[in-house]
């Protein structure tokens, strides 16, 4: 058994060293590696510089079915049927992820199932069939996560996406990636030869490879996808968000057993720079995702039993239903602050949005204290090694390094970091990055109109529980009730759900 | 915890080191059953000073037998985390906290898992967490009232899923008597009342949070002699005493159910054909073969698939599951159809393939390919510590250990053609099916 490894080991490198694969290969500076000796398997992030934000006007989603029409559809040398019955007995398949500025292919496979599948992937980047049937197949099930399961299904994730549509309304962030119904419809294989000629180019290429993988492996595919043509598409300027004043609200009337909200504001600060560090202790206290040293958890869920969950983010967290540590490679230049509370029942929603509010208040008022800080920072610390725990997604942050400019790991700094912040840092940069009063806010609700009643005549909101509270929480549901949000009408709208999303 | 060490005589030797040359699972691991029944299952593996640690409590909403306690295996996982004497629930809090655990659980119909993943260092701590809240747990009524709004904000967050909907009404159509006749979250109304049960919270812990009912799965950057060694202290002093439940077995079905179910909000159509299986047993022929069977049939590969999804594209999603369980549950076959009007063609063409895989032996390389896509899979997915033990964990729920994985994946290399036709023709036929179908509003 081991004669016939080392012949075949031979053989293909006497193959490799005779053959060349293309092109110029892709620059070192366009290569992000991370080899793991032990790693049974390869992992494969392949990024093109492009997203949602590139879609053109009338043509929103174009990006995302562009990538699509890659990996999951026929290239010139296999019908898609063909490219699935050859992944199918290596375990092993590639897809792609979109969002705003970064579209990533990603693929990954045993290293016993490498020479079979290398072909297939690059296959799928290089050679696109872009034909008709699977272009329908394609956008008729982006229009159906529009129209159904977008605006039907998951409230909370509908909320999400008001919120963005509402805070970047009128720059190239304020779609989602999936586009809008009309525009989804109107895409045709010419948009999707167009786009794929201007953005998958070679210059707008950045190969991330991770894992046990040989230099071979490496020298292939660098000079495979060196044969993409050259080019550099015009850069999108940074949407940039327009000012609030005050709290401006948006509320999606739907017929729904709870109600979900989400709110934010832009912040000026991106990962790699002190500030955001400080600020990541500040959010984890306040609302560390899906976790229950989150104080928002604590104060909505743990003590009130509201809901099932209560969290903020200095970052995009695109799919935190699903999800519970960060994604990688949903890097943007521009973030807001954001914060998340899980539907509460619909008899608690004014009461549950002055809870979480005066919480962000208190915070950006008073600051953390030593206590807070100081647990804090030690729990970040440690935590952040889940964030990463697999090749994979080490490969994915490294790639997003490269997009924020890092020099060195994000996750080794975020460590670092930890021990050199001070609690001045922390609530300097609180001062500075945040702030109170001036945020969008959006709910899924029924009775939209008498929520906006309630919201702009700041009506009291008590609540009553079925089960007996300590005196201290029902001293605090006293402030928490008629804690005043001072909303100016004209800056409620109501919308209805079948209005969304459509162009 | 430390008084608790002098009193308690354990001799626990690491009697269960298995050699894996050429085994399915790639690590070598290591096993060992305390006297009081707890068994402790410890993986080292390569890991970036990461360590993955998870408690398997083989109690699920299987066992919830009397009525109107449905979804209180889950329910009660959530009041795991209120606490101790020793370390009420802000204490337990604070010390996960401060090590940087990322912690959670989740509850099955078969089983329960609570699971941890922290730095290496921090073992001997969460050791001591985990076997105190296993042994004392302690809360208050206002606690435990306050955690069923929680429960409740839950279903009501998963209710607005056309799929939550479906899969209520196709259990509580198919079961009459056993407990898989409800979800996991249990019935509705049995949730609302759940604040009203804290007496029977109390008889809960007392009868399935038992040492002889609980398997520990340690995955990562460990020394086993060392970690047993704390666990021996840790929890020698839990007394055994595990009741099993007395689930009543489903009567065989007769003939064929059939149900619709209407989805508020607007949804493309959902097909969900179901057939009474059998329960998870690897030297069970039919049931290995039927496993295959669900993927040969209607995965992504089979002509099915291909015909509707890709060719027609009447369908938005077509998918078999054929699930591991303790008892009898659903081989389930579910379409989302795109149009309407398309729901009995594309019911016939399932019934049709159906048919044929009764009748007509499947390829040998169409078999090979499988077996090959079964073992890189779960080759694949041991990648770190945390998905490692959560990797393993049904199958330790389900059989007590993982040996059972070798059974597996050699009784998938066993399949034969013939064993496809007879799991087709055994499992998939009428009088076994259910079938519901969904729709939404029309808007």
């Amino acid at each position: 058994m081991k004669t016939t490894i080392v012949a075949v080991l031979l053989l293909s490198l006497m193959v490799c060293t005779a053959t060349t694969y293309g092109g110029v290969p892709v620059p070192d500076d366009h290569v992000v590696q991370l080899p793991v000796r032990n790693d049974p398997t390869i992992s494969f992030r392949i990024w093109f510089k492009v997203g949602s934000q590139n879609d053109p006007k009338g043509k929103e989603g174009l990006a995302d079915i562009t990538a699509s029409m890659l990996t999951e559809a026929a290239t010139k040398s296999n019908s898609y049927e063909k490219v699935l019955d050859r992944l199918f007995p290596l375990a092993a398949g590639y897809s792609a992820t979109t969002s705003v500025e970064m579209t990533v292919i990603t693929g990954r496979v045993h290293r016993d199932n490498l020479k079979e599948y290398l072909p297939l992937f690059t296959d799928a980047i290089l050679r696109p069939a872009f034909r008709q049937d699977d272009l329908d197949r394609i956008k008729s099930q982006a229009a159906s996560y529009l129209e159904n399961t977008l605006r039907h299904s998951s409230d909370e994730e509908l909320g999400k996406a008001v919120l963005y549509a509402e805070v970047f309304a009128g720059t190239p962030y304020s779609h989602i990636t999936a586009g809008l119904v009309e525009s989804v419809r109107s895409i045709t294989l010419n948009d999707i030869e167009e786009f794929y000629r201007g953005h998958y180019t070679r210059d707008n290429v950045v190969i991330g490879i991770g894992g046990g993988y040989e230099a071979d492996v490496l020298r292939r595919i660098r000079e495979e996808l060196g044969a993409l043509p050259a080019g550099t598409p015009a850069p999108v300027p940074a949407s940039v968000p327009k000012a609030l004043e005050g709290f401006h609200v948006a509320i999606v009337e739907k017929d729904a057993p709870a109600t979900a909200i989400s709110m934010g504001f832009p912040i000026d600060v991106l990962r790699g720079a002190k500030d955001w560090y400080a600020l990541a202790i500040a959010n984890s206290w306040l609302g560390e995702h899906r976790n229950s040293s989150s104080h928002l958890y604590q104060v909505i869920r743990e003590e009130r039993g509201l809901n099932y969950g209560d969290y903020s983010y200095i970052e995009n967290f695109p799919r935190g239903g699903m999800m519970t540590k960060p994604p990688q490679n949903v890097s943007r230049r521009q973030q807001i602050f954001e914060v998340w509370i899980r539907p509460v029942p619909n008899e608690t929603r004014h009461f549950a949005l002055r809870a979480a509010l005066r919480e962000v208040k208190r915070l950006i008022d008073e600051g953390m204290s030593e206590a807070e800080f100081s647990q804090t920072r030690s729990f970040l610390r440690k935590y952040v090694l889940h964030y990463a725990p697999t090749t994979m997604e080490r490969l994915g942050y490294a790639l997003d390094d490269q997009f924020y400019g890092i020099n060195g790991s994000h996750l080794e700094i975020f460590r670092t970091m930890m021990d050199r912040l001070t609690l001045a840092d922390v609530n300097a940069a609180i001062r500075k990055h945040l702030q109170y009063g001036k945020m969008q806010i959006a709910m899924v609700t029924k009775d939209a109109n008498s929520m906006k009643q309630s919201l702009v005549s700041d009506a009291p909101s008590p609540i009553t529980y079925r089960t007996p509270k300590s005196s201290r929480t029902l001293d605090l549901d006293t402030l928490i009730s008629v804690f005043p949000l001072k909303i100016r009408p004209e800056n409620v709208k109501v919308l209805q759900v079948k209005d969304l999303f459509v162009r | 915890m430390r008084s608790r060490v002098g009193k308690v005589c354990l001799i626990v030797t690491l009697t269960g080191c298995i050699a894996m040359a050429q085994s399915i699972f790639p690590y070598p691991y290591e096993k060992e059953t305390l006297p009081n029944g707890l068994r402790v299952i410890m993986i080292p593996m390569e890991s970036p000073g990461l360590v993955a640690y998870y408690s398997i409590v083989r109690t699920g909403s299987r066992d919830e037998v009397e009525q109107g306690r449905s979804g209180f295996a889950h329910f009660f996982e959530h009041m795991m985390f209120r606490g101790t004497k020793k370390y009420p629930a802000s204490v337990y809090d604070s010390v996960i906290t401060s090590i940087g655990a990322s912690a959670n659980a989740y509850t099955t119909d078969d089983y329960t898992a609570y699971h941890l993943t922290f730095a290496k260092e921090d073992l001997a701590t969460v050791i001591e967490m985990e076997s105190d809240r296993f042994q004392n747990l302690s809360y208050e009524k206002p606690a435990f009232q306050t955690e069923a709004g929680a429960v409740y904000g839950e279903y009501r967050k998963n209710s607005t899923s056309p799929f939550a909907l479906l899969n209520e009404k196709v259990q509580d159509l198919a079961y009459d008597v056993h407990t898989y006749k409800h979800t996991t979250m249990g019935f509705e109304a049995d949730i609302k009342e759940m604040p009203e049960g804290f007496e029977y919270s109390k008889s809960f812990f007392q009868r399935f949070y038992r040492p002889d009912n609980v398997v520990l799965v340690i995955a990562g950057d460990i020394d086993p002699k060392a970690t047993l060694a704390l666990i021996g202290r840790a929890y020698g002093s839990w007394e055994k005493g595990y009741r099993a439940p007395q689930v009543s077995p489903e009567p065989p079905q007769t003939r064929e159910r059939f149900g619709e179910v209407s989805y508020k909000g607007k949804t493309l159509p959902i097909l969900t054909i179901g057939y009474k299986g059998d329960g998870f047993d690897p030297g069970n022929r039919d049931y290995v073969a039927a496993v295959l069977f669900g993927e040969l049939a209607f995965g992504e590969t089979s002509d099915l698939c291909k015909k509707l999804y890709i060719k027609e594209q009447k369908v938005e999603i077509l998918q078999a599951n054929i699930p591991m369980n303790r008892d009898m549950p659903l081989f389930e076959i579910v379409a989302m159809v795109k149009k309407e009007e398309d729901l009995e063609e594309v019911r016939e063409e399932i019934y049709k393939t159906i048919t044929e895989f009764q009748s007509t032996p499947v390829s040998l390389e169409r078999l090979t390919d499988l077996r090959r896509r079964q073992k890189y899979r779960f080759l694949m997915s041991l990648d770190a510590p945390n998905r490692v033990a959560g990797g393993v964990a049904r199958f330790v729920a389900l059989t007590g250990g993982i040996d059972v994985l070798e059974d597996v994946y050699a009784a998938f290399d066993r399949v034969s053609a013939q064993d496809v036709i007879n799991a087709a023709r055994k499992y998939f036929v009428p009088e076994r099916r259910t079938v519901v179908i969904l729709k939404g509003a029309r808007q």
